[in-house]
């Protein structure tokens, strides 16, 4: 069957199947129509991707964030039209559905898992690729940061991409160190909380500085863009999808960098729980679980953390997290580890209540605001009950 | 007894797994006690305090653990410890790096610090991971210690060795004991030294553990109930595959 032809019938096989998908209550029918569209043309990916400008976004946290305001710096800083991931679909299959669906928008936008970012950039050719951070996460399915750093390191060699990454990183440094085109991006150093030894050469690294130094040389070449050092994780990276958005072709004003980045979007969502408005943020890992920490300011707070598979089979990690933040607050645990959360916890001295599900613990609170944490699983159940603004929480937090 | 002294050795090195709360939970269980108890930071080249009570070594990756061995082994005051009565308990890559041979990051077999008699492999076999249940030897306080693995390499633990425990559920060191059975050991216990392949952190999912570590150091303890714990601890034994 010639190239073309295949790649249309998968395209067609593809949509039936993501309607199928919608029809049967089954969610958005992403992922299952890129299954189909792969699994009728293994090569799709690679077609759909000739002659488009891609950009993929990669890193443990904020990927979903980023993609989706690099996406809008795209459509507003240029007269091109925008493909963009959604909801976070971001391994092979939820990548071929967004090629298809509108296989003639120049620009696409891809958020891509770190395990598939090295098969990724073989089979798409992207113009520019943006590493965001790289901190533990998972350690059940990732492995060690290390490991997923030596992935990238051994197959970042070419010098037909550019790489815009957040050199404070020692990973990222370490990872594109081989790579022809790299944008620096500094934000004057942060102590990374993994990266005691070299990623490179394993001896230990000089941080007695905010930033780091090592006898090999990692970290030694300069960043060709410094920014401010004040902003939060999320307006660090959108600093990174800025300069990347400028390397595809976007003009985008200085106002409305600063606005951006001094604004940039915090993954919040409002749901109405037992009468009540709760402000829920979604956290994965440590380096996740601080940021959000950082941002709360309610007293009364909710905690839900599952331990599915994405969340990260392991709760011990919950250890590494300096609960500080919480001190004064009135905290109640749900999800189905709300115990592992509750004792830890204690242990710090923060006054902590276990409860069954999120709806208690909406209720048990007789004013607001209300804020809460959920892990990766946890807060999808809650947005499968109702994705967008204040939606009701109906069901329990399972 | 005066002072009670915890160290939580290269916590930057080996914290990649949560292990650093064994520490906390130590702390915490000692304070609920009225016992007079400090907790001492040792970072990576400054030198081990020999005269502490209890020491502590958690898990992290193939490159820091070869690290976090050789300083051991330059500074030798781990050795100090043990040889004084110290108890020590490592969890994971700081087990391995206590026992007589290991992999190193590139899989070469390197000399451990030799304080237990047990040795470490990696085999073709894959990974283990996952929940681990536990049926305790000489402990009579509970029928079952829990934790999570996740570790490449397997530990043959010596002739006449006590493990930590017999494996319930999961892998534990992977490889038989060397007396012949089915029974597959997790751990050991040499002396007052414990190592384990048990994150959670270890002593957060088993107070019995906690206390076994402080009894062994500061005698007889007050009795101390705390509900958080034993809610936690109970909920995860629950756990145990039927």
């Amino acid at each position: 069957m010639p190239g073309r032809l295949r790649l249309s019938i998968a395209h067609k096989a593809g949509q039936a199947a993501s309607r199928l998908s919608q029809v049967a209550g089954r969610g958005r029918g992403e992922t299952i129509a890129g299954r189909v569209i792969l699994g009728v043309d293994p090569s799709a990916l690679h077609k759909l991707a000739l002659g488009r400008d891609i950009v993929l976004v990669s890193g443990t946290n904020g990927k979903t964030t980023t993609t989706a305001f690099l996406a809008r710096i795209l459509s507003e800083g240029t007269d091109e039209k925008v493909s963009t991931s959604v909801f976070g679909a971001n391994m092979r299959a939820g990548i071929a559905s967004v090629l298809c669906s509108k296989p003639r928008n120049r620009y696409v936008v891809l958020e891509c898992d770190e395990l598939y970012l090295p098969a990724m950039c073989e089979a798409l050719q992207p113009k520019v690729v943006v590493l965001l951070n790289l901190s533990r996460d998972q350690l059940h399915r990732t492995g060690e940061v290390r490991k997923v750093a030596n992935l990238w390191h051994n197959h970042f060699t070419g010098d037909d991409v550019t790489f815009v990454i957040n050199r404070d990183d020692p990973f990222l440094e370490y990872s594109v160190a081989n790579a022809g085109h790299v944008l620096r991006i500094t934000f004057g150093g942060r102590k990374h909380p993994d990266a005691a030894t070299c990623p490179n050469c394993g001896e230990l690294m000089d941080w007695s500085t905010s930033d780091y130094s090592c006898a090999c040389g990692l970290g030694f070449l300069p960043a060709q863009i410094r920014a401010d050092q004040r902003l939060s994780g999320p307006g660090r990276n959108a600093v990174l999808a800025i300069e990347a958005a400028r390397l595809m072709g976007a003009v985008v004003p200085v106002d409305v960098q600063t606005d951006l980045t001094e604004s940039a979007p915090d993954r919040v969502s409002m749901y109405l729980a037992a009468g009540r408005t709760v402000a829920t943020r979604l956290a994965k890992n440590p380096e996740s679980w601080r940021e959000c920490l950082s941002q709360i300011s309610a007293k009364q707070v909710i905690l839900s953390v599952n331990a599915r598979g994405i969340d990260g089979r392991d709760t011990s990690w919950l250890w590494d997290v300096d609960y500080t933040p919480l001190r004064g607050r009135r905290v109640l645990c749900t999800g189905e580890r709300r115990r592992d959360v509750a004792y830890r916890l204690s242990v710090q001295g923060i006054d902590v209540q276990i409860v069954d599900d999120f709806e208690t613990a909406a209720a048990t609170f007789d004013e607001q605001p209300i804020e809460a944490i959920a892990s990766y699983t946890a807060f999808q159940d809650l947005a499968a009950i109702g994705l967008g603004l204040t939606k009701a929480v109906t069901g329990a937090d399972r | 007894m005066s002072k009670l002294t915890i160290v939580r050795l290269y916590h930057d090195l080996l914290g990649t797994y949560g292990d650093q709360g064994n520490a906390e939970v130590l702390m915490h269980r000692a304070r609920g006690r009225n016992l007079d108890v400090e907790l001492v930071e040792v970072a990576p080249r400054q030198s081990v305090p020999t005269s502490a009570d209890i020491y502590l070594i958690g898990g992290g990756e193939d490159g820091p653990q070869t690290a976090a061995l050789e300083m051991l082994r330059v500074d030798g005051g781990l050795h100090k410890a043990v040889n004084g009565g110290a108890a020590v308990l490592a969890v994971c890559a700081g087990f391995q790096l206590l026992g007589t041979s290991l992999p190193n990051q590139d899989g070469v077999a390197i000399d451990g610090l030799g304080l237990v008699d047990a040795s470490t492999v990696y085999t073709d076999d894959p990974r283990c991971v996952g929940e681990l249940f536990v049926a305790p030897v000489d402990d009579d306080s509970t029928a079952l210690y829990t934790g999570f693995e996740n570790h490449q390499g397997r530990t043959q633990i010596g002739a006449g060795m006590t493990p930590l425990g017999w494996v319930v559920s999961g892998f534990g060191n992977g490889l038989p004991g060397a007396e012949a059975g089915a029974r597959i050991p997790e751990g050991i216990v040499s002396g007052r030294v414990i190592g384990t392949y048990m994150h959670g952190p270890v002593l957060a999912r088993n107070p019995e553990l906690a206390d076994r570590i402080l009894a062994s150091v500061a005698g007889v303890l007050a009795p101390f109930s705390d509900d958080f714990a034993n809610g936690f601890a109970d909920e995860r034994r629950l756990a145990l595959p039927k």
